[in-house]
């Protein structure tokens, strides 16, 4: 046995069921090892950052580890947007990367892949012997598992094709870990529910990790309890929107309704979210509140420079539930926000009704928010990209569906779209709907031949207002020449249909409507190009660059 | 760093005027959103000011000194504070003077301004600022003439 052989063997038993990236001859024996021992999917994309994002999509989407691979030097230099984007998103992916020959230090394609690594702030784990291959695949998985982070695994070519001598069965990462629920400190459980008890007008802010550890139930059970308006961060938007008291996104993609009212709140419980500086805008969102953190990390310090109140190390299910149970035992119930006339303000809260003069020929970008709400049923996931029309889609799609991923990690345009379509892979191919911007789109084009190559049921609704939509705002407000930020595009309808995919250019709602019914009836790889108004500004923008109290 | 430059209008005589703008108390009040404080021992007040950037409401409080020259009808006042949650200071120099209009009989009030905000809100509200602070100045300008017209009616 050879040991890339070896390598690909053990992937296989580490549970891999599909990769996506490049062959080149530094991945090629190990990915012609695995086709053998079949049970795993190679994805061939065109462009090996954009596999690597589709690996980061179906991190995210299964938290389960994604694979991606590239051969050595200019494969892997291609990942380090995608690189970069994974760490930020605490993304489980291992990349599988030929290296240069131990013995060629000239070899035309060398690279210090493990500065490059460390640079992208990815893991790193070279197999340096033959005898390591078992240690280096367990490494991998341990580190990107452990840590939640991607982690470059680096063989160079010639060990690779060295002999691999050993017949022990391999002991994947999962005979090392042991999941264990953290379970919160009583004593700072019990500081906790003092200050919930004395709280008249709570927050209960909810983020991924509460989600992540299935806290929903606990936390509408607490929310009702102590009287709780439940607000959530970017990346767990829409996540219990059920409840009448939702108040959507606490940051700067929020409401004004959710925002007059958080002025008001005197505690704000946390839940699995890192409180960034967009979450609670450094602190001025909750000018009078004290702060409860539940959080799995041993410690977070919370945008601002500030410390919650009584930080709890706990699993988030864990925590609420440990929470809520306290208060109970005090027999504590408060009405606090939960009263009719609060849910009277509710209503319309996500309503946008600022006129804008819409140029002949476009649509207003809310209107393409709000039907695609209401033609795509909610049985289908979303996926919203980066950039200057995330200020509409972030704040305006507020129904619950599958998966709802908003971007926004390392603010980089252009990885939405790869990791869509690995989330899209991650859940069997269940259709689901993308909306990005044209700027976003136009980077990973080529990745759209992907889609339809793997008939991937991917609807990509492109925001398109042939600008640089953030830098086009930004220049403007500065009564600077914003016209340097447009760059026309060609009809991306027409392109995806030249791709052998299906598209649609859409210069009016009806269009638009027309479009995503058409994919909705028969879902797969589909782009409508939604010519969209440059005259409407989103709303974020409106108030951190026109100064708007809306 | 924020540069305000602006000629306010006042349809009253420049005594007037200069009397409302000589006057901490009078001009504290011509400010939306400010309260003043205690005189200290040098002269100088302290101040409270609510300011709304976009919907986010942010209490500023400072400590504003004024250099006043009768004979001129000049004025300089200098301001420096920093927010209630303490992420972000606040600096700004403000010269103005009073000066005699004749069509339409007045008074014209030259203000110039510099205003600095560094630290977490700077980040937070970008070209924001510079919005917030001239819509502040609009707001000066109509409690101004409204305040010299009723002290001279």
């Amino acid at each position: 046995m050879k040991v890339y052989q070896r390598l690909a063997a053990n992937f296989k038993a580490e549970g891999v069921t599909h990769m996506f990236g490049i062959m080149g001859d530094g991945n090629m024996y190990w990915m012609h090892e695995l086709d053998q021992l079949g049970g795993v999917k190679m994805l061939e994309v065109r462009h090996e950052g954009a596999g690597l994002g589709m690996a980061d999509g179906w991190a995210r989407a299964t938290r389960s580890v994604g694979i991606a691979t590239a051969t050595c030097g200019p494969g892997v230099s291609q990942l380090a947007t995608a690189f970069l984007t994974a760490a930020r998103a605490e993304s489980p992916v291992v990349a599988f990367c030929g290296e240069h020959p131990t013995n060629d230090q000239d070899y035309n394609q060398r690279l210090d892949q493990a500065r490059f690594a460390a640079g992208c702030e990815a893991g790193f784990v070279r197999l340096n012997t033959p005898d390591d291959a078992d240690d280096a695949v367990r490494k991998a998985f341990y580190l990107a598992r452990m840590e939640s982070r991607p982690v470059m695994l680096s063989a160079p070519m010639d060990i690779q094709q060295k002999a691999f001598e050993d017949d022990e069965p391999y002991k994947p990462s999962s005979a090392l870990i042991r999941p264990r629920a953290v379970r919160p400190d009583p004593e700072a459980l019990r500081q906790a529910a003092d200050i919930v008890a004395g709280a008249k007008q709570p927050v209960i802010l909810v983020g991924r990790g509460a989600r992540w550890s299935g806290a929903g139930e606990a936390v509408l059970k607490l929310a009702k309890r102590t009287g709780a308006l439940i607000a959530t961060t970017l990346m767990a938007k829409t996540w219990l929107s059920e409840d009448e008291y939702h108040v959507g996104i606490s940051g700067t993609y929020g409401t004004r309704t959710a925002m007059k009212l958080f002025e008001e709140a005197d505690c704000v419980i946390a839940v699995g979210a890192s409180m960034n500086r967009y979450t609670i805008e450094h602190g001025y969102l909750y000018p009078k509140a004290r702060y409860v953190q539940i959080d799995s990390r041993p410690h977070v310090v919370m945008a601002g420079g500030r410390s919650a109140d009584c930080y709890v190390q706990a699993d988030g299910k864990a925590g609420v539930e440990g929470l809520d149970k306290l208060l109970e035992e005090r027999s504590f119930r408060n009405v606090g926000y939960r009263t009719p006339d609060i849910r009277k303000q509710l209503a319309g809260q996500y309503e946008d009704r600022k006129e804008f003069p819409i140029e002949p020929g476009t649509v207003d970008p809310r209107e393409v928010i709000r039907v695609l709400e209401e033609t795509v049923p909610t049985s289908m996931s979303l996926f919203t990209g980066s950039g200057a029309t995330a200020g509409f889609s972030n704040i305006m799609f507020s129904r619950q569906r599958p998966l709802v991923l908003p971007s926004h990690f390392f603010g980089c345009i252009g990885q939405m779209m790869p990791a869509a379509m690995g989330a899209v892979v991650a859940t069997g191919n269940k259709p689901a709907m993308l909306v990005d911007g044209d700027a976003s789109v136009m980077m990973h084009l080529a990745e759209f031949e992907t889609m339809v190559r793997y008939n991937l049921p991917l609807l990509i609704v492109v925001m398109n207002n042939e600008a640089l939509g953030s830098e086009y705002y930004k220049l403007d407000a500065h009564k600077m020449k914003a016209e340097l930020a447009t760059i026309p595009t060609p009809d991306l309808g027409a392109v995806a249909r030249a791709f052998g995919g299906r598209g649609r250019l859409a210069r009016s709602i009806e269009d638009v409507r027309a479009g995503a019914a058409e994919w909705v009836a028969k879902p797969g790889p589909m782009m409508i190009d939604a010519r969209i108004s440059r005259s409407v500004v989103t709303l974020p923008y409106r108030r951190i660059h026109y100064g708007g109290d809306e | 760093m924020i540069e305000v430059n602006e000629r306010i209008e006042v349809p009253s005589a420049p005594r007037v005027v200069w009397g409302v703008l000589s006057d901490p108390r009078a001009v504290v009040e011509c400010v939306s959103g400010a309260s003043l404080g205690d005189r200290q021992e040098d002269g100088s007040y302290d101040a409270t000011l609510v300011v709304k950037f976009g919907p986010t409401k942010v209490t500023f409080h400072a400590r504003f000194a004024m250099e006043l020259d009768a004979a001129t009808m000049a004025g300089r006042v200098t301001a420096k504070g920093k927010d209630s949650i303490g992420g972000t200071r606040v600096q700004a120099r403000t010269t103005f003077s009073v000066v005699e209009r004749s069509d339409p009989p007045g008074s014209a009030v030259p203000i110039a301004s510099e205003v600095e905000i560094s630290g977490r809100l700077a980040t937070l509200i970008e070209t924001g600022a510079k919005l917030v602070v001239k819509r502040m100045v609009g707001e000066f300008t109509e409690r101004l003439a409204a305040r010299c017209a009723a002290a001279a009616a």
